[in-house]
């Protein structure tokens, strides 16, 4: 795909969609430019709350206070869609989706990952692979209607057709858009994103992508937290379950 | 582009690691941490608010004993005042009566003498005119 522009004096600059550095598991295929930029993602999570969390001191300081600024901010996305009172064993899920997708989006916007050779494919964030994205947002489904299961056992089924059973057919196909639609926008966000930003660098190298990119940057914030409040959304649905609509917004 | 693979369930699973990793060494620690915090806060400010409440009525205490003292010493001094009047009063009736007694004392010498001068006056008044008497007459009476 737009192999025909690619200039060979700019490395920087080449587009390659639909090529993945492939691994072998046993009978397995999978995507491997994929696992290795998540692990360094989870990396850098990991280090990053270690860092903060070894010596907790009552005042913070340093990557403390820097950590603490983003658990309050989780905190406050899983506190406003899923109340006081039902936040708190959600809270790592939600969290977790967020700090991800954010890293992984940064990491895809920020990181040269070109400059890194593989032999097939190219580096990129985690989630400008369909498969992350539609792995995460079948673990948003598996959730939330883990929650509901866990408030109300079978009774959950009951909100498919509280207000109507007329709504029935609408009820059940929610349970498949949701998943489709948090999936795709992600996915599509950020590949655009990287698109837009690989088709300006290779036809104006530079500055004039900058303001893209940092629209980039912009965009890939807000789809982490659009999918992590969405999230928070549907287990809250869930949880409460009386067929209340949440506007989706892309 | 749109091709699965291994890769979705092997994400999925990596990302239920992740929470599970995010879960022990961030998300819990950090929550307690702040949730210690917010106690030791509030602590603090309870025992803050009863430090104050009681250095309030610490200081209304001490109002109330200054309030007594200065009434106690205002009476003091009002009495001691009293006193000293009540002592000037008398030492000046004592002198004035001192004062009165000497010189009654001195009129009655006075009136003494001159009644003593008087007799001794008439005494000599008395021979003179006998003297007076003999010698016209001559010759005793």
């Amino acid at each position: 795909m737009l192999s025909f522009l690619s200039i060979p004096s700019l490395p920087l600059a080449s587009l390659e969609v639909g090529q993945h550095f492939y691994w072998q598991l046993g009978g397995l295929k999978v995507h491997g430019q994929v696992f290795i930029v998540s692990w360094i993602v989870i990396a850098i999570l990991v280090v990053a709350s270690l860092l903060a969390t070894r010596n907790i001191q009552r005042i913070p300081q340093g990557i403390q206070n820097f950590m603490e600024y983003a658990f309050e901010f989780v905190r406050d996305i899983a506190r406003n869609q899923l109340g006081e009172k039902e936040y708190r064993p959600w809270l790592p899920f939600i969290g977790t989706l967020f700090l991800f997708i954010f890293v992984s989006n940064w990491s895809g916007a920020l990181v040269p990952w070109k400059l890194l050779k593989l032999p097939e494919g190219e580096l990129a964030a985690p989630t400008n692979d369909i498969n992350t994205t539609v792995a995460l947002a079948l673990l948003v489904s598996l959730a939330y209607f883990y929650a509901g299961f866990r408030k109300k056992g079978l009774g959950y089924f009951a909100k498919y057709i509280q207000p109507t059973p007329v709504l029935l057919p609408i009820a059940i196909l929610e349970d498949f858009t949701k998943p489709l639609s948090l999936s795709f926008r992600l996915f599509g966000n950020i590949l655009a994103d990287e698109l837009v930003v690989a088709v300006l660098v290779l036809l104006v190298p530079l500055f004039v992508p900058l303001p893209v990119m940092l629209l980039g940057l912009f965009t890939s914030a807000i789809q982490a937290l659009v999918f992590s409040t969405l999230a928070g959304a549907y287990i809250h649905e869930a949880l409460e379950g009386h067929g209340e609509e949440h506007e989706e917004h892309a | 582009m749109f091709d699965f693979d291994a890769t979705l369930p092997l994400m999925a699973l990596q990302f239920l690691v992740l929470v599970a990793i995010l879960n022990a060494v961030f998300f819990k620690p950090m929550m307690k941490a702040l949730d210690e915090r917010n106690d030791y806060i509030r602590r603090n400010q309870v025992e803050a608010e009863e430090r104050l409440s009681k250095a309030e009525n610490l200081a209304k205490q001490y109002q109330a004993e200054l309030a007594e003292t200065r009434r106690q010493s205002q009476s003091v001094v009002a009495a001691a005042q009293a006193e000293a009047q009540k002592i000037v009063a008398a030492q000046i009736a004592e002198a004035q009566e001192q004062s009165r007694l000497q010189r009654e004392q001195a009129q009655q010498e006075l009136d003494q003498q001159k009644q003593e001068a008087m007799t001794t006056l008439e005494r000599e008044v008395d021979s003179l005119s006998r003297q007076i008497l003999s010698k016209l007459l001559g010759a005793p009476v």
